[in-house]
Protein backbone atom coordinates (compact mmCIF):
# COMPACT_ATOMS: atom_id res chain seq x y z
CA UNK A 1 0.00 0.00 0.00
CA UNK A 2 1.40 3.59 -0.69
CA UNK A 3 2.58 5.66 2.46
CA UNK A 4 0.78 8.68 3.19
CA UNK A 5 1.79 12.31 2.03
CA UNK A 6 -0.03 13.42 4.85
CA UNK A 7 -0.63 11.71 8.57
CA UNK A 8 -2.71 13.65 11.09
CA UNK A 9 -2.58 12.01 14.51
CA UNK A 10 -4.73 13.48 17.75
CA UNK A 11 -3.95 16.50 16.58
CA UNK A 12 -5.42 19.80 18.80
CA UNK A 13 -5.02 23.09 19.35
CA UNK A 14 -6.20 25.45 22.04
CA UNK A 15 -6.40 29.19 21.64
CA UNK A 16 -6.63 30.64 25.41
CA UNK A 17 -9.36 27.85 26.25
CA UNK A 18 -10.78 27.45 22.94
CA UNK A 19 -10.10 24.36 21.61
CA UNK A 20 -10.04 24.55 17.84
CA UNK A 21 -9.15 21.34 17.16
CA UNK A 22 -9.90 18.37 19.25
CA UNK A 23 -8.01 15.51 18.09
CA UNK A 24 -8.48 15.02 14.63
CA UNK A 25 -7.18 12.02 12.87
CA UNK A 26 -6.72 11.46 9.17
CA UNK A 27 -4.13 10.56 6.31
CA UNK A 28 -4.03 11.94 2.86
CA UNK A 29 -2.29 9.96 -0.21
CA UNK A 30 0.30 11.55 -2.29
CA UNK A 31 -2.43 12.80 -5.92
CA UNK A 32 -4.87 12.86 -3.66
CA UNK A 33 -7.63 16.13 -3.56
CA UNK A 34 -8.98 16.20 -0.24
CA UNK A 35 -11.42 19.17 0.78
CA UNK A 36 -11.67 20.13 4.09
CA UNK A 37 -15.67 21.70 4.86
CA UNK A 38 -17.45 22.23 7.77
CA UNK A 39 -19.11 25.84 9.28
CA UNK A 40 -16.90 29.03 10.50
CA UNK A 41 -15.26 28.27 13.64
CA UNK A 42 -15.09 24.68 12.86
CA UNK A 43 -11.03 24.62 12.67
CA UNK A 44 -10.76 24.66 8.91
CA UNK A 45 -7.94 27.37 8.75
CA UNK A 46 -6.43 25.97 11.79
CA UNK A 47 -5.81 22.78 10.50
CA UNK A 48 -4.20 24.06 7.31
CA UNK A 49 -2.09 26.90 9.11
CA UNK A 50 -0.58 23.81 11.27
CA UNK A 51 0.16 21.62 8.09
CA UNK A 52 1.88 24.74 6.11
CA UNK A 53 3.94 25.23 9.46
CA UNK A 54 2.00 28.87 10.03
CA UNK A 55 0.78 27.71 13.17
CA UNK A 56 2.06 24.86 15.85
CA UNK A 57 -0.22 22.51 17.62
CA UNK A 58 -1.10 22.02 21.29
CA UNK A 59 -0.82 18.18 21.31
CA UNK A 60 -0.80 15.31 18.37
CA UNK A 61 0.98 14.92 15.17
CA UNK A 62 1.39 16.48 11.90
CA UNK A 63 3.24 14.41 9.72
CA UNK A 64 4.15 16.03 5.82
CA UNK A 65 6.26 13.88 4.29
CA UNK A 66 7.52 12.18 7.14
CA UNK A 67 8.41 15.62 8.68
CA UNK A 68 6.56 16.35 12.30
CA UNK A 69 5.72 19.81 11.51
CA UNK A 70 4.78 20.59 14.87
CA UNK A 71 8.25 19.72 16.80
CA UNK A 72 10.53 22.24 13.68
CA UNK A 73 12.37 24.35 14.94
CA UNK A 74 12.03 28.28 13.42
CA UNK A 75 14.64 28.03 11.03
CA UNK A 76 13.61 24.49 9.79
CA UNK A 77 10.32 25.38 10.28
CA UNK A 78 10.87 28.17 7.19
CA UNK A 79 12.57 25.79 5.18
CA UNK A 80 9.56 23.51 5.23
CA UNK A 81 7.07 26.19 4.38
CA UNK A 82 9.43 27.49 1.27
CA UNK A 83 9.76 23.66 0.14
CA UNK A 84 7.23 21.46 1.36
CA UNK A 85 3.84 23.25 0.43
CA UNK A 86 2.04 26.12 -1.74
CA UNK A 87 -0.25 28.48 0.32
CA UNK A 88 -3.43 29.39 -1.64
CA UNK A 89 -5.07 32.21 0.35
CA UNK A 90 -8.88 33.57 0.41
CA UNK A 91 -7.67 36.83 0.29
CA UNK A 92 -4.34 36.26 -2.18
CA UNK A 93 -2.35 37.97 -0.45
CA UNK A 94 -0.01 39.29 -3.26
CA UNK A 95 2.91 41.62 -2.05
CA UNK A 96 1.09 45.05 -3.62
CA UNK A 97 3.97 46.67 -5.45
CA UNK A 98 6.00 43.48 -7.26
CA UNK A 99 4.16 42.77 -10.40
CA UNK A 100 2.97 39.42 -10.87
CA UNK A 101 6.72 38.32 -12.36
CA UNK A 102 7.77 39.19 -8.97
CA UNK A 103 5.33 37.96 -6.73
CA UNK A 104 6.09 34.67 -8.45
CA UNK A 105 9.51 35.45 -8.17
CA UNK A 106 9.97 36.28 -4.42
CA UNK A 107 9.31 32.99 -3.82
CA UNK A 108 11.68 30.94 -5.75
CA UNK A 109 13.56 33.54 -4.60
CA UNK A 110 13.14 32.57 -0.83
CA UNK A 111 13.65 29.23 -1.70
CA UNK A 112 16.83 29.14 -3.68
CA UNK A 113 17.31 31.33 -6.81
CA UNK A 114 14.75 33.36 -8.83
CA UNK A 115 14.81 32.30 -11.91
CA UNK A 116 12.61 34.85 -14.14
CA UNK A 117 12.39 32.93 -17.61
CA UNK A 118 10.59 29.67 -15.48
CA UNK A 119 8.55 32.22 -13.35
CA UNK A 120 7.20 33.91 -16.69
CA UNK A 121 6.34 30.09 -17.30
CA UNK A 122 4.24 29.40 -14.51
CA UNK A 123 1.92 32.64 -15.44
CA UNK A 124 1.85 31.72 -18.63
CA UNK A 125 0.40 27.97 -17.61
CA UNK A 126 -2.15 29.62 -15.33
CA UNK A 127 -2.88 31.86 -18.70
CA UNK A 128 -1.33 35.19 -17.16
CA UNK A 129 1.12 35.67 -20.01
CA UNK A 130 -0.03 38.81 -21.06
CA UNK A 131 0.08 40.70 -17.25
CA UNK A 132 3.45 40.04 -15.88
CA UNK A 133 4.65 43.28 -15.16
CA UNK A 134 1.33 44.28 -14.03
CA UNK A 135 0.53 44.97 -10.31
CA UNK A 136 -1.68 43.22 -8.25
CA UNK A 137 -4.03 46.59 -7.84
CA UNK A 138 -4.22 46.18 -11.89
CA UNK A 139 -5.44 42.86 -11.88
CA UNK A 140 -9.22 41.11 -11.20
CA UNK A 141 -9.53 38.64 -8.54
CA UNK A 142 -9.23 35.59 -10.48
CA UNK A 143 -6.31 36.87 -12.38
CA UNK A 144 -4.67 38.08 -8.38
CA UNK A 145 -5.61 34.19 -7.58
CA UNK A 146 -3.97 32.83 -10.85
CA UNK A 147 -1.04 34.83 -9.83
CA UNK A 148 -1.26 33.11 -6.02
CA UNK A 149 -1.40 29.84 -7.63
CA UNK A 150 1.14 30.14 -10.14
CA UNK A 151 3.37 31.13 -6.90
CA UNK A 152 2.17 28.43 -4.54
CA UNK A 153 3.41 25.98 -7.30
CA UNK A 154 6.80 27.46 -8.67
CA UNK A 155 8.99 25.41 -6.30
CA UNK A 156 7.16 22.35 -6.57
CA UNK A 157 6.18 21.62 -3.25
CA UNK A 158 4.62 18.35 -2.22
CA UNK A 159 1.18 19.87 -1.14
CA UNK A 160 -1.06 22.53 -2.27
CA UNK A 161 -2.90 24.15 0.71
CA UNK A 162 -5.72 26.01 -0.54
CA UNK A 163 -7.72 28.12 1.95
CA UNK A 164 -10.97 28.81 0.24
CA UNK A 165 -9.29 29.81 -3.09
CA UNK A 166 -12.45 30.62 -4.58
CA UNK A 167 -14.26 32.23 -1.88
CA UNK A 168 -13.82 36.10 -3.01
CA UNK A 169 -14.45 35.44 -7.02
CA UNK A 170 -17.24 35.77 -8.91
CA UNK A 171 -18.33 32.35 -10.56
CA UNK A 172 -16.26 32.90 -14.18
CA UNK A 173 -13.28 33.42 -12.53
CA UNK A 174 -14.27 30.44 -9.98
CA UNK A 175 -14.52 27.90 -12.47
CA UNK A 176 -10.99 29.08 -14.04
CA UNK A 177 -9.04 28.47 -10.80
CA UNK A 178 -11.14 25.25 -10.12
CA UNK A 179 -10.55 24.36 -13.92
CA UNK A 180 -6.60 24.70 -13.24
CA UNK A 181 -6.99 23.17 -9.48
CA UNK A 182 -8.44 19.97 -11.52
CA UNK A 183 -5.62 20.11 -14.09
CA UNK A 184 -3.38 19.94 -11.27
CA UNK A 185 -4.87 17.11 -9.58
CA UNK A 186 -4.98 15.38 -12.88
CA UNK A 187 -1.03 16.08 -13.18
CA UNK A 188 -0.45 14.27 -9.85
CA UNK A 189 -0.35 17.26 -7.04
CA UNK A 190 -1.61 16.81 -3.83
CA UNK A 191 -4.15 19.28 -2.59
CA UNK A 192 -5.74 19.68 0.81
CA UNK A 193 -8.26 22.79 0.00
CA UNK A 194 -10.79 24.50 2.67
CA UNK A 195 -14.09 25.26 1.25
CA UNK A 196 -17.57 25.85 2.26
CA UNK A 197 -19.09 25.38 -1.23
CA UNK A 198 -20.47 21.42 -1.26
CA UNK A 199 -20.19 21.76 -5.18
CA UNK A 200 -16.63 22.16 -4.60
CA UNK A 201 -16.23 19.63 -2.39
CA UNK A 202 -17.81 17.20 -4.40
CA UNK A 203 -15.04 17.70 -6.90
CA UNK A 204 -12.37 16.39 -4.56
CA UNK A 205 -11.66 12.64 -3.71
CA UNK A 206 -12.66 12.91 -0.70
CA UNK A 207 -14.02 15.25 2.06
CA UNK A 208 -13.19 15.67 5.47
CA UNK A 209 -15.94 17.27 7.72
CA UNK A 210 -15.55 19.01 10.98
CA UNK A 211 -17.45 20.41 13.28
CA UNK A 212 -16.54 22.61 16.55
CA UNK A 213 -12.58 21.30 15.93
CA UNK A 214 -13.24 17.64 15.59
CA UNK A 215 -13.64 15.36 12.82
CA UNK A 216 -17.02 14.58 12.12
CA UNK A 217 -16.49 12.33 9.23
CA UNK A 218 -14.91 11.35 6.13
CA UNK A 219 -16.57 10.64 2.89
CA UNK A 220 -15.18 9.39 0.15
CA UNK A 221 -16.74 10.97 -3.61
CA UNK A 222 -17.61 8.78 -6.24
CA UNK A 223 -16.41 9.94 -9.60
CA UNK B 1 16.02 39.88 -6.80
CA UNK B 2 17.20 41.39 -3.56
CA UNK B 3 18.11 44.57 -5.82
CA UNK B 4 14.70 44.52 -7.34
CA UNK B 5 12.83 44.27 -4.46
CA UNK B 6 14.53 46.61 -2.73
CA UNK B 7 13.96 49.15 -5.72
CA UNK B 8 10.38 48.27 -5.59
CA UNK B 9 9.98 48.93 -1.15
CA UNK B 10 12.09 52.00 -1.64
CA UNK B 11 9.21 53.00 -4.86
CA UNK B 12 6.51 51.63 -2.67
CA UNK B 13 7.00 53.58 0.16
CA UNK B 14 8.73 56.75 -1.31
CA UNK B 15 6.49 59.34 0.28
CA UNK B 16 7.75 57.71 4.14
CA UNK B 17 11.28 57.51 2.76
CA UNK B 18 11.21 61.37 1.55
CA UNK B 19 10.45 62.49 5.42
CA UNK B 20 13.26 59.89 6.75
CA UNK B 21 15.73 61.51 3.95
CA UNK B 22 14.53 64.72 5.07
CA UNK B 23 15.32 63.99 8.37
CA UNK B 24 18.74 62.74 7.98
CA UNK B 25 19.90 65.21 5.13
CA UNK B 26 18.95 68.16 7.90
CA UNK B 27 20.54 66.30 10.83
CA UNK B 28 23.56 65.53 8.24
CA UNK B 29 24.02 69.58 6.34
CA UNK B 30 24.38 70.55 9.91
CA UNK B 31 26.30 68.25 11.25
CA UNK B 32 28.70 68.39 8.28
CA UNK B 33 28.53 72.04 8.77
CA UNK B 34 29.64 71.85 12.27
CA UNK B 35 32.47 69.26 12.04
CA UNK B 36 33.81 71.37 8.89
CA UNK B 37 33.72 74.29 11.21
CA UNK B 38 35.15 72.56 14.20
CA UNK B 39 38.10 71.11 12.26
CA UNK B 40 38.60 73.93 9.72
CA UNK B 41 37.65 77.18 12.36
CA UNK B 42 39.27 76.55 15.09
CA UNK B 43 42.54 76.12 13.53
CA UNK B 44 41.93 79.44 11.56
CA UNK B 45 40.99 81.06 14.79
CA UNK B 46 43.73 79.69 16.28
CA UNK B 47 45.96 81.60 13.38
CA UNK B 48 43.48 84.37 13.90
CA UNK B 49 44.42 84.71 17.71
CA UNK B 50 48.39 84.63 17.22
CA UNK B 51 47.91 87.71 15.14
CA UNK B 52 46.84 89.37 17.41
CA UNK B 53 50.11 90.43 18.48
CA UNK B 54 52.60 89.01 20.71
CA UNK B 55 52.89 85.81 22.45
CA UNK B 56 56.53 85.53 23.88
CA UNK B 57 58.26 88.16 25.80
CA UNK B 58 62.26 88.30 26.22
CA UNK B 59 63.19 90.48 28.90
CA UNK B 60 66.28 91.22 31.25
CA UNK B 61 66.49 88.77 34.38
CA UNK B 62 66.15 90.22 37.48
CA UNK B 63 70.25 90.06 38.22
CA UNK B 64 70.32 92.89 35.17
CA UNK B 65 70.87 96.54 35.10
CA UNK B 66 69.52 99.33 37.39
CA UNK B 67 67.03 100.55 34.12
CA UNK B 68 66.28 96.67 34.02
CA UNK B 69 67.51 96.85 29.90
CA UNK B 70 69.62 94.54 28.15
CA UNK B 71 71.48 94.17 25.28
CA UNK B 72 70.11 95.29 21.96
CA UNK B 73 72.32 92.01 20.53
CA UNK B 74 69.63 89.53 21.54
CA UNK B 75 67.44 90.82 18.75
CA UNK B 76 70.45 89.69 16.56
CA UNK B 77 71.09 86.43 18.93
CA UNK B 78 67.37 85.52 18.33
CA UNK B 79 67.40 86.08 14.48
CA UNK B 80 70.25 83.92 13.95
CA UNK B 81 68.43 80.73 15.51
CA UNK B 82 65.84 80.89 12.32
CA UNK B 83 63.11 79.89 14.53
CA UNK B 84 60.53 78.56 11.78
CA UNK B 85 57.27 79.66 14.19
CA UNK B 86 58.81 82.93 15.15
CA UNK B 87 56.51 85.58 12.72
CA UNK B 88 57.71 88.89 14.24
CA UNK B 89 59.94 89.90 17.07
CA UNK B 90 59.99 94.06 18.10
CA UNK B 91 62.10 95.04 20.48
CA UNK B 92 61.35 98.05 22.59
CA UNK B 93 63.41 100.80 24.89
CA UNK B 94 61.06 102.21 26.55
CA UNK B 95 61.58 105.74 28.24
CA UNK B 96 59.47 108.10 29.98
CA UNK B 97 59.84 111.34 28.24
CA UNK B 98 57.91 114.46 27.90
CA UNK B 99 56.07 115.57 24.33
CA UNK B 100 55.60 119.39 23.60
CA UNK B 101 53.83 120.19 20.47
CA UNK B 102 53.12 123.80 19.74
CA UNK B 103 51.49 125.37 23.04
CA UNK B 104 50.33 121.83 24.28
CA UNK B 105 52.56 119.59 26.45
CA UNK B 106 52.58 116.17 27.93
CA UNK B 107 54.65 113.36 29.45
CA UNK B 108 54.23 110.19 27.01
CA UNK B 109 56.12 107.04 26.93
CA UNK B 110 58.51 106.87 23.89
CA UNK B 111 58.86 103.26 22.55
CA UNK B 112 61.48 102.74 20.74
CA UNK B 113 61.41 99.75 17.84
CA UNK B 114 61.53 98.86 14.75
CA UNK B 115 58.27 99.86 12.96
CA UNK B 116 58.73 96.94 10.34
CA UNK B 117 58.42 94.00 13.00
CA UNK B 118 55.79 95.84 15.04
CA UNK B 119 53.60 96.37 11.89
CA UNK B 120 53.78 92.19 11.10
CA UNK B 121 53.07 91.59 14.48
CA UNK B 122 50.08 94.11 15.38
CA UNK B 123 48.48 94.15 11.52
CA UNK B 124 44.81 94.49 13.08
CA UNK B 125 46.08 98.25 14.52
CA UNK B 126 44.07 101.01 12.85
CA UNK B 127 46.61 103.30 11.26
CA UNK B 128 45.55 106.92 10.42
CA UNK B 129 48.23 108.31 8.10
CA UNK B 130 51.36 105.85 7.21
CA UNK B 131 53.72 103.08 9.09
CA UNK B 132 57.30 104.63 9.50
CA UNK B 133 58.57 102.86 6.60
CA UNK B 134 62.73 102.70 7.30
CA UNK B 135 64.53 101.65 10.70
CA UNK B 136 66.76 104.82 9.81
CA UNK B 137 64.41 107.27 9.88
CA UNK B 138 65.15 109.74 12.52
CA UNK B 139 62.95 112.20 11.53
CA UNK B 140 59.61 110.90 12.13
CA UNK B 141 57.70 109.32 14.23
CA UNK B 142 53.92 107.24 14.96
CA UNK B 143 51.93 108.18 18.18
CA UNK B 144 49.08 106.60 20.18
CA UNK B 145 45.84 108.21 19.41
CA UNK B 146 45.21 108.92 23.15
CA UNK B 147 48.51 111.51 22.87
CA UNK B 148 48.10 112.62 19.97
CA UNK B 149 44.82 114.16 21.09
CA UNK B 150 46.35 115.46 24.26
CA UNK B 151 49.05 116.98 22.11
CA UNK B 152 46.56 118.30 19.37
CA UNK B 153 48.39 116.16 16.71
CA UNK B 154 47.43 115.04 13.48
CA UNK B 155 49.81 113.33 10.47
CA UNK B 156 52.38 115.79 9.38
CA UNK B 157 52.82 117.84 11.89
CA UNK B 158 55.56 117.91 14.49
CA UNK B 159 56.71 116.70 18.24
CA UNK B 160 59.34 117.27 20.43
CA UNK B 161 60.37 115.01 22.50
CA UNK B 162 62.44 115.39 25.57
CA UNK B 163 64.07 113.29 28.44
CA UNK B 164 66.63 113.66 30.63
CA UNK B 165 67.61 117.16 28.82
CA UNK B 166 68.24 115.50 25.17
CA UNK B 167 65.22 116.33 22.91
CA UNK B 168 64.56 115.86 19.59
CA UNK B 169 62.05 116.72 17.18
CA UNK B 170 59.84 114.49 14.75
CA UNK B 171 57.21 114.66 12.33
CA UNK B 172 53.91 112.41 13.05
CA UNK B 173 53.68 109.67 9.77
CA UNK B 174 50.43 108.10 11.39
CA UNK B 175 48.36 107.88 14.11
CA UNK B 176 47.76 104.41 15.81
CA UNK B 177 44.82 102.94 17.58
CA UNK B 178 45.34 100.27 19.32
CA UNK B 179 42.22 99.99 22.14
CA UNK B 180 45.75 99.28 24.50
CA UNK B 181 48.19 101.27 26.35
CA UNK B 182 50.22 101.55 22.70
CA UNK B 183 47.37 104.64 22.56
CA UNK B 184 49.33 106.67 25.01
CA UNK B 185 52.68 106.51 23.68
CA UNK B 186 54.83 107.84 21.21
CA UNK B 187 56.41 105.17 18.72
CA UNK B 188 60.35 105.91 17.44
CA UNK B 189 62.76 104.24 15.70
CA UNK B 190 65.35 101.94 18.10
CA UNK B 191 68.38 104.55 17.65
CA UNK B 192 66.58 107.62 18.56
CA UNK B 193 64.90 106.15 21.50
CA UNK B 194 68.65 104.69 22.36
CA UNK B 195 69.96 108.63 22.09
CA UNK B 196 67.43 110.31 23.78
CA UNK B 197 67.92 107.30 27.07
CA UNK B 198 71.89 108.00 26.76
CA UNK B 199 72.22 104.47 27.72
CA UNK B 200 73.86 103.44 24.36
CA UNK B 201 72.69 100.00 22.70
CA UNK B 202 70.14 99.23 25.10
CA UNK B 203 66.50 97.86 24.78
CA UNK B 204 63.74 97.18 27.83
CA UNK B 205 62.43 93.80 26.41
CA UNK B 206 61.45 92.00 23.07
CA UNK B 207 58.21 90.63 21.77
CA UNK B 208 57.54 88.21 19.58
CA UNK B 209 54.82 86.49 17.91
CA UNK B 210 55.26 82.69 17.12
CA UNK B 211 52.70 80.83 15.53
CA UNK B 212 51.22 77.16 16.16
CA UNK B 213 49.87 75.34 18.83
CA UNK B 214 50.54 75.88 22.84
CA UNK B 215 52.85 73.12 22.30
CA UNK B 216 54.88 74.58 19.61
CA UNK B 217 55.26 77.62 21.08
CA UNK B 218 56.32 76.16 24.40
CA UNK B 219 58.92 74.92 22.22
CA UNK B 220 60.04 78.43 21.26
CA UNK B 221 59.86 79.30 24.57
CA UNK B 222 61.90 76.36 25.50
CA UNK B 223 64.46 76.79 22.36
CA UNK B 224 65.07 81.11 23.05
CA UNK B 225 65.98 80.18 27.07
CA UNK B 226 68.38 78.06 26.47
CA UNK B 227 69.69 80.46 23.55
CA UNK B 228 69.41 83.82 25.85
CA UNK B 229 70.67 82.54 29.38
CA UNK B 230 71.07 85.92 29.99
CA UNK B 231 67.14 87.05 29.23
CA UNK B 232 64.13 85.93 30.52
CA UNK B 233 62.08 84.20 28.26
CA UNK B 234 58.16 83.99 29.30
CA UNK B 235 54.82 83.25 27.19
CA UNK B 236 51.79 85.75 27.57
CA UNK B 237 49.90 83.58 29.56
CA UNK B 238 46.77 85.75 29.91
CA UNK B 239 46.14 85.97 26.01
CA UNK B 240 47.58 81.73 25.70
CA UNK B 241 45.15 81.10 28.70
CA UNK B 242 41.93 83.00 27.38
CA UNK B 243 42.43 81.36 23.39
CA UNK B 244 42.53 78.23 24.47
CA UNK B 245 39.76 78.65 26.91
CA UNK B 246 37.69 80.25 24.39
CA UNK B 247 38.30 77.10 21.58
CA UNK B 248 37.63 74.69 24.07
CA UNK B 249 33.88 76.55 24.53
CA UNK B 250 33.57 76.85 20.93
CA UNK B 251 34.65 73.15 20.65
CA UNK B 252 32.23 72.04 23.21
CA UNK B 253 29.26 73.82 21.57
CA UNK B 254 29.95 72.40 18.55
CA UNK B 255 30.56 68.76 20.17
CA UNK B 256 26.61 69.16 22.33
CA UNK B 257 24.90 70.54 18.89
CA UNK B 258 26.31 67.40 16.70
CA UNK B 259 25.19 65.67 19.65
CA UNK B 260 21.75 66.78 20.00
CA UNK B 261 21.48 67.06 15.74
CA UNK B 262 22.08 63.56 16.23
CA UNK B 263 19.55 62.24 18.53
CA UNK B 264 17.11 64.50 16.44
CA UNK B 265 17.65 62.63 13.49
CA UNK B 266 17.57 59.39 14.47
CA UNK B 267 14.10 60.59 16.05
CA UNK B 268 13.12 61.87 12.94
CA UNK B 269 14.40 58.82 11.73
CA UNK B 270 12.50 56.47 14.16
CA UNK B 271 9.41 58.16 13.44
CA UNK B 272 9.19 57.93 9.73
CA UNK B 273 10.58 53.78 10.00
CA UNK B 274 7.58 53.40 13.35
CA UNK B 275 5.07 53.66 10.52
CA UNK B 276 6.62 52.33 7.72
CA UNK B 277 6.76 49.10 10.64
CA UNK B 278 2.82 49.15 10.64
CA UNK B 279 2.40 49.39 6.73
CA UNK B 280 5.15 46.40 6.56
CA UNK B 281 3.60 44.10 8.72
CA UNK B 282 1.25 42.45 6.34
CA UNK B 283 3.95 42.06 3.83
CA UNK B 284 6.73 40.43 6.64
CA UNK B 285 3.98 38.12 7.60
CA UNK B 286 3.14 36.93 3.72
CA UNK B 287 7.29 36.86 3.40
CA UNK B 288 7.41 34.26 6.23
CA UNK B 289 4.68 32.10 5.31
CA UNK B 290 6.35 31.81 1.61
CA UNK B 291 9.16 30.66 3.59
CA UNK B 292 11.40 33.56 3.83
CA UNK B 293 13.94 33.52 6.36
CA UNK B 294 13.43 36.39 8.95
CA UNK B 295 17.64 37.60 8.44
CA UNK B 296 16.78 37.85 4.54
CA UNK B 297 13.46 39.68 5.00
CA UNK B 298 15.47 42.21 7.82
CA UNK B 299 18.09 42.61 5.17
CA UNK B 300 15.65 44.55 2.87
CA UNK B 301 14.89 46.66 5.31
CA UNK B 302 18.18 47.18 6.75
CA UNK B 303 19.19 47.97 2.69
CA UNK B 304 16.58 50.34 3.31
CA UNK B 305 17.73 52.13 6.41
CA UNK B 306 21.33 52.68 4.62
CA UNK B 307 19.99 53.60 1.28
CA UNK B 308 18.22 56.42 3.41
CA UNK B 309 21.35 57.15 5.41
CA UNK B 310 23.59 57.31 2.08
CA UNK B 311 20.90 59.68 0.06
CA UNK B 312 20.23 62.00 3.17
CA UNK B 313 24.06 62.00 4.09
CA UNK B 314 25.03 63.39 0.56
CA UNK B 315 22.92 65.46 0.13
CA UNK B 316 23.20 67.31 3.48
CA UNK B 317 26.97 67.04 3.52
CA UNK B 318 27.04 68.87 0.25
CA UNK B 319 24.72 71.56 1.70
CA UNK B 320 26.54 71.31 4.97
CA UNK B 321 29.94 72.48 3.45
CA UNK B 322 28.03 75.31 2.07
CA UNK B 323 26.89 76.12 5.18
CA UNK B 324 29.92 76.05 7.34
CA UNK B 325 31.26 78.68 4.69
CA UNK B 326 28.38 80.46 5.60
CA UNK B 327 29.17 80.43 9.34
CA UNK B 328 32.47 81.32 8.92
CA UNK B 329 32.27 84.53 7.20
CA UNK B 330 29.04 85.28 9.36
CA UNK B 331 29.89 84.36 12.93
CA UNK B 332 33.62 83.83 13.04
CA UNK B 333 34.77 86.58 10.61
CA UNK B 334 36.65 83.67 8.81
CA UNK B 335 36.64 81.60 5.54
CA UNK B 336 36.40 78.10 5.78
CA UNK B 337 37.26 75.46 3.51
CA UNK B 338 35.63 72.30 2.89
CA UNK B 339 37.54 69.24 4.47
CA UNK B 340 37.06 66.40 2.58
CA UNK B 341 37.74 63.83 5.95
CA UNK B 342 33.62 65.44 7.18
CA UNK B 343 31.91 63.62 4.26
CA UNK B 344 32.69 60.12 5.72
CA UNK B 345 32.45 61.01 9.12
CA UNK B 346 29.31 62.73 8.48
CA UNK B 347 27.81 59.61 6.44
CA UNK B 348 29.29 57.40 8.93
CA UNK B 349 27.02 59.05 11.69
CA UNK B 350 24.19 58.61 9.50
CA UNK B 351 24.52 55.72 8.56
CA UNK B 352 24.56 54.52 12.20
CA UNK B 353 22.13 57.17 13.26
CA UNK B 354 19.43 55.45 10.82
CA UNK B 355 19.93 51.84 11.52
CA UNK B 356 19.23 53.20 14.97
CA UNK B 357 16.51 55.06 14.05
CA UNK B 358 15.57 51.81 12.12
CA UNK B 359 14.81 49.95 15.13
CA UNK B 360 11.25 49.53 15.20
CA UNK B 361 11.58 47.79 11.66
CA UNK B 362 13.45 44.75 13.82
CA UNK B 363 10.61 44.27 15.51
CA UNK B 364 9.29 42.98 12.33
CA UNK B 365 10.55 40.26 12.46
CA UNK B 366 8.51 38.72 15.80
CA UNK B 367 5.47 39.23 13.05
CA UNK B 368 3.58 35.82 13.27
CA UNK B 369 2.24 34.88 9.77
CA UNK B 370 -0.84 33.20 10.50
CA UNK B 371 -2.12 36.27 12.68
CA UNK B 372 -1.44 38.83 9.61
CA UNK B 373 -2.57 36.11 7.06
CA UNK B 374 -5.65 35.60 9.47
CA UNK B 375 -6.14 39.81 9.56
CA UNK B 376 -5.15 40.74 12.78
Amino acid sequence: MMAALVQVEDLSKIYGGVRALDKVSFEVYPGEWIAIMGPSGSGKTTLINILGGLDRPTSGRALVDGVNVGTLGERELTRYRAEKVGFVFQNFHLVPYLSALENVMLAQYFHSIADEKEAAQALERVGLGDRLDHLPGELSGGEQQRVALARALINHPNLLLADEPTGNLDEANEQMVLEILRELHGSGHTILLVTHSQEIGRMADRRIELAHGRLVHIVANVS
Amino acid sequence: MFWRILWRLLYASRGRLALAILAVASGAAVCAALLNVDLDATDKLTREFRALGANVVVSATQNGDAAGTMDANLIGQISDLHLPDVVAAAPYLYLSANAKAGENNSGVIVAGTLFDEVARMNSWWKVDGLWVASRDDRTQCMIGELAASRLGLTPGKSVTVTYAGRAVTLQVRGIVTTGSSEDSQIFVVLPVAQELSGLGDRITLIQIMARGSAAEIQGVIHRLSTALPAAQVRPLRQIAEAEGQLLARIRGLLAGTVGLILVLTALGVLAAMAGLAVERRRDVGLMKALGGPVRRIMRFFLAEATAIAFTGGIAGCLVGMALSEWIGERIFSVSISPRLIVIPATLALMIVVSLAGALPLRLLGRVRPAEILRGE
